[in-house]
């Protein structure tokens, strides 16, 4: 099979790049989902509040992927569902397997990567005690309830207050179950002040700040759990354990980038963002591979999600089209102080920039955000390290630069 | 009267001001931490009634999936989520289902109805489970 564009993923940064790249002039795009369905993690995150930034609308995640997918429905995008991609290679040859054509192959001229993040399991934290059933990622547990119609438990404790825990804390609650508390190592949210606002307060669950969950106790199911306040280092004090009864325990503790075919093809990832490196263009290191969405970095906004794919589908467009030229390299965007995430990292003198970065701790006084060796100083109320700021950099204020883009965070 | 103390987390922008307030007889006495009129009329909304959009899910026959997302096409007072969830309790929908089809017309006397959040369709072959 051959095509111009090719979009791996279609949750809502998959969906956007291939709209655009269809708008932006390739001929052939073709959409390759692993699921029976399109749309992503939006299906499964019933709740309200996406695409308020893009649309001043606040629809429900499946209310944002149908409008996407009529739009996509309008075109000749080429949409293969229950297709999964097992390989991609540098020069942009990419296996697929599916159950009409079984294993196959696919030559595009550029590739669009939408493969969004998955959830960070009990593994990646290490959690001691037995393996007892009842403990879930908040993500899984979402998806039994929304969609195959299930309780995961009574009684619930949430590890994490990322933000797909607390949408879950409302959720369970309002289907009758009891959430006993949100615990949470750092000593500030991980998720959205509406989140605690509105799913938290408004049912009176307890968050617990600079807490974490430091044993698991059950034998075939789980019975309950010991939780212990942590110090500045985040290590547990003695003395301050607390057992907690509960049947289910579910981890919010955080998103990582999908990213087994970024490494097959040999692209090069962000040791920050733990996603592919790209330019403002979103091209990855590997020339014509594009990358977008969650799977570049974990963002929190829809919107943010969206615009990513825009601009990775309109350039791998640019690119299958033969409209792709590069005049000069590019360079390091290097995030300095106060900087704990940036993206993208390199910039290419192609497009604006548009820069999404996460501050290194909570700040809640007047900052600046310094864009060196630019002299431009954005003026910010806070910075937290739970809502990405964006900031644009207009192309022509850049055409000067010849080392690299320093972006630093100065409390004033 | 004692005077009675409430604090609020205004969600009207990402900004989220934390707002102190201070009541007597119900009334407000004084008011700190909002940085501008929204936050104001945030407090007085929060402490007359409260608003919410409420999502849930109903049961589904001949879908693929057994759930159906479902919201208030409005936001209702707080204090009737759980009365809408218990009203919702008998309630299934058979496929084929639109986006924004009202699944029930003024729930709970709330005046807000509760429409499709996604379209299913009749899955037509017979499925082994
Ligand atoms: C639970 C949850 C709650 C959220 N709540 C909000 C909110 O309230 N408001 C808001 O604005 N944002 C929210 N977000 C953020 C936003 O919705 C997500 O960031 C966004 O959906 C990510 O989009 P994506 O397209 O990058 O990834 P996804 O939506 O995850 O889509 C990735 C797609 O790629 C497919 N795929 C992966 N690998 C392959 C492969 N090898 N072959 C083929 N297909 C593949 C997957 O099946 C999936 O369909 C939430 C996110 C989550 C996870």
């Amino acid at each position: 099979m051959k095509a111009d564009v090719t979009v791996i993923g279609s949750g809502p940064a998959g969906l956007t790049a291939a709209l655009s790249a269809h708008e932006s002039g390739a001929k052939e795009v073709l959409l390759l989902e692993r699921e029976e369905e399109l749309g992503g993690i939006l299906k499964q995150c019933i709740h309200n509040g996406f695409g308020l930034e893009q649309f001043k609308e606040d629809y429900t995640g499946p209310e944002y992927a149908e409008r996407l997918i009529k739009e996509i429905e309008k075109t000749n995008v080429r949409r293969l569902l229950n297709t999964m991609v097992i390989d991609l290679t540098p020069d942009r040859a990419i296996t697929a397997v599916n159950p009409e054509k079984g294993i196959f192959q696919i030559e595009s001229k550029s590739v669009v990567l939408a493969m969004g993040c998955r959830e960070r399991a009990r593994g990646s934290i290490g959690i001691p005690g037995t393996r007892p059933a009842g403990i879930y990622t908040a993500g899984v547990a979402q998806r039994f309830v929304n969609i195959d119609g299930y309780l995961p438990g009574k009684e619930i404790v949430i590890l994490g207050s990322g933000d797909i825990g607390m949408i879950m804390a409302r959720r369970l609650t309002l289907e009758g179950a009891q959430v006993k508390g949100v615990y949470e190592i750092m000593n500030y949210p991980g998720g959205l002040k509406r989140n605690i606002v509105q799913c938290l307060n408004d049912f009176d669950i307890p968050l617990h700040l600079s807490h974490t969950v430091t044993e698991i106790r059950g034998k075939e199911r789980l019975e309950g759990v010991v939780v212990s306040r942590v110090d500045e280092k985040m290590q547990p004090i003695g003395g301050s354990e607390k057992f907690i009864a509960c049947d289910t325990l579910l981890l919010s503790v955080g998103l990582i980038p999908e990213n087994e075919l970024s490494k097959g093809a040999g692209i090069e990832l962000s040791p920050i963002t733990k996603g592919p490196a790209t330019t403002e263009t979103m091209e990855t290191a590997v020339a014509g591979v594009f990358s977008c969405g969650n799977v570049s970095t974990v963002f929190d906004l829809v919107d943010y999600v969206a615009q990513t794919g825009m601009t990775a589908g309109r350039n791998a467009a640019r690119y299958a089209t033969g409209d792709w030229k590069k005049e000069r390299p590019s360079v390091e965007v290097i995030p300095g102080e106060n900087v704990r995430v940036l993206f993208p990292q390199r910039y290419s003198f192609q497009d604006d920039l548009i820069l999404f970065i996460r501050s290194a701790k909570p700040i809640e006084s007047p900052l600046s955000i310094d864009i060196s060796p630019l002299e431009m100083h954005i003026k910010k109320l806070y910075a937290r390290p739970n809502e990405m700021i964006r900031v644009k950099v207009p192309r022509d204020k850049l055409k000067d630069i010849t080392e690299s883009i320093e972006v630093n965070i100065t409390e004033r | 009267m004692d005077v009675e103390k409430k604090h609020f987390t205004c969600v009207t922008c990402p900004i989220g001001c934390e707002i102190d307030v201070e009541l007597k007889d119900g009334e407000v006495v004084s008011m700190e931490g909002t940085k501008c009129k929204k936050g104001q009329e945030f407090v007085s909304q929060e402490l007359g009634e409260p608003m919410r959009i409420l999502t849930t899910t109903i049961p589904i026959k001949g879908a693929k999936w057994a759930m159906l997302p479902v919201r208030t096409d409005r936001p209702i007072p707080k204090r009737l989520l759980f009365r809408v969830i218990e009203e919702l309790t008998d309630i299934e929908r058979r496929a084929p289902v639109k986006m924004s089809d009202v699944i029930v017309r003024d729930i709970a006397g709330t005046g807000a109805d509760i429409v499709a959040t996604r379209s299913m369709n009749r899955e037509k072959k017979g499925k082994f489970v």
